[in-house]
């Protein structure tokens, strides 16, 4: 990637959309805080800034694939620069996907803010959702700087993602079990647990894309999957 | 990379059609190919791609002993077509080209009827015994070259008359006409319109089914589109050899990266 091409609007091109797809990951990590922050304080009005917020993401990736469609028409792309585009492509729907799992979370958020509120589970949410945002501020770091080892690390860490979806599960299960009036906010937490735990994917894709785009291969090792919930039996 | 070749049509066979080794090409002092090797597999298309001056021609040049012609050009190493070595004194330079043909840049067709200059190798080789055979012969290979209906009713029009697409389909048609086994050709479209292009690259794709095709081209697209194998020279090396699709998604040598990408190397 040192070198340049002979061509230099090519480079100018390629500069350009990656730093759409910078611009569009701040925003959704952005989201994602202040969506767990929203949950956390009960904070209606940030909750409504974070689903208006949305349609810019939005935006962003249309332009990317605009801009990628541009480049494939006009440039044909090969080798690392084609894998540049298909991953660029890849990552802004991953991005815009993200984008609307924490704008989910928020709109649920204005919802819990009138109920009755589940302390231990708001904050078991936040560190889930903090550990989502970290992951994702590392695969766009290790994309900028074309790192497959961090891309590597992230993917390892959906695995501690799925775990704490695991236990929010088992807790909001018993809460419900408890006490029927507790069934709505839990069930609106555990949407927003899910959606969290779905983030984690499409961060591990991004991540994934990486190491694609570096090495024109896909990682070996099959995903780590520590979802066990889809097996959980039920219990009468 | 699974993907990537699901997506190329079958390839009957891999049995290796010419192999070539250590060979080496001296014009004079220049050392013009260095010490190549490669295995070009039948019923396959091998495009060979390269910047100017790299070798590309000079090694296609080789495979049927055009650089026989050259005085100054010196060619070593091992070239075997079906395990027969091309460069073996009992080998007869007429006959490996008519086993061996050639199409090339800019459409020559002899200053002939269109009839004639499909007609020509077979003639001088002994290919007809009559009349009839010989117009079943033309008939045939212009059918391969994609051109019979647009010529059947004017066979005695000069070839030199015909568009410069249908030139060069006729030169295509000249050169299967002697039944070759391998087809060799230099930039067969590098004078031609998209149209004409895309004409002669849907008869390369056909050609396959019956010779070995080597080509050589400047445009990357056209290298990508109708080979199925890609070998890359730079300053008379040949520095990556491999399935097309593999060559373009991902090659693995950092100079044919910046050749395909279009960067400096």
């Amino acid at each position: 990637m040192v070198e340049q091409h002979i061509a230099s609007a090519f480079d100018r091109d390629l500069e350009a959309i990656q730093a759409q797809i910078m611009k569009m990951g701040g925003l959704v990590e952005a989201a994602i805080m202040d969506a767990a922050r929203a949950l956390e304080t009960r904070d209606e009005e940030l909750a409504q800034q974070v689903r208006k917020q949305d349609a810019a993401i939005d935006g962003l990736e249309e332009l990317i694939n605009e801009e990628a469609a541009r480049v494939i028409a006009l440039r044909a792309p090969a080798a690392v620069d084609l894998r540049l585009i298909l991953s660029v492509m890849k990552i802004s729907g991953n991005l815009e996907r993200i984008g609307d799992y924490a704008k989910n979370i928020a709109k649920r958020t204005t919802v819990l803010a009138h109920g009755p509120s589940v302390e231990e589970s708001a904050a078991a949410l936040r560190r889930m959702a903090r550990e989502v945002e970290l992951m994702l501020k590392d695969g766009l770091d290790s994309y900028i700087q074309r790192d497959v080892e961090l891309a590597q690390d992230v993917i390892n860490r959906d695995r501690d993602v799925d775990q704490m979806y695991n236990a929010l599960f088992r807790e909001l299960l018993t809460f419900m079990m408890e006490d029927p009036r507790n069934i709505t906010p839990c069930m609106h937490l555990h949407f927003i647990a899910k959606n969290t735990e779905r983030m984690g994917d499409h961060v591990t894709s991004i991540a994934e894309q990486v190491v694609y785009l570096v090495t024109g291969e896909k990682p070996e090792e099959d995903r780590q999957k520590a979802d066990t919930t889809s097996t959980v039996p039920q219990e009468g | 990379m699974n993907q990537i070749t699901a997506l190329d049509k079958t390839v009957q066979t891999n049995k290796t059609k010419i192999s070539a080794r250590n060979v080496n090409v001296h014009y004079g002092d220049s050392h013009a190919i260095k010490d190549v090797n490669v295995e070009i597999e039948d019923n396959t298309v091998t495009a060979f791609i390269g910047p100017s001056g790299c070798g590309k021609s000079t090694f296609l040049r080789c495979l049927n002993r055009m650089n026989d012609t050259i005085d100054i050009c010196r060619v070593t190493g091992d070239i075997q077509i079906d395990g027969e070595n091309i460069y073996d004194p009992r080998v007869d330079p007429v006959q490996l080209r008519a086993k061996v043909g050639m199409v090339f840049q800019k459409p020559n067709p002899f200053p002939k009827s269109i009839y004639d200059n499909v007609a020509y190798g077979p003639r001088i080789h002994g290919l007809a015994a009559n009349k009839a055979e010989l117009d079943e012969i033309v008939e045939k290979s212009l059918r391969r070259g994609a051109i019979w209906e647009e010529v059947k009713d004017r066979l005695d029009a000069p070839g030199t008359g015909l568009s410069g697409g249908q030139q060069q389909r006729l030169c295509i048609a000249r050169a299967v006409a002697t039944e070759p086994e391998v087809l060799l050709m230099d930039e067969p479209c590098s004078a031609l319109d998209p149209i004409a292009t895309a004409q002669i690259e849907e008869l390369i794709d056909e050609l396959r089914n019956s010779y070995s095709v080597v080509i050589v081209t400047h445009s990357m697209q056209q290298a990508a589109r109708v080979s199925q194998k890609t070998a890359f020279f730079h300053l008379g090396n040949l520095v990556e050899f491999g399935a097309t699709g593999q060559i373009f998604t991902n090659p693995e040598d950092p100079r044919t990266e910046s050749y395909i990408t279009g960067r400096i190397g």
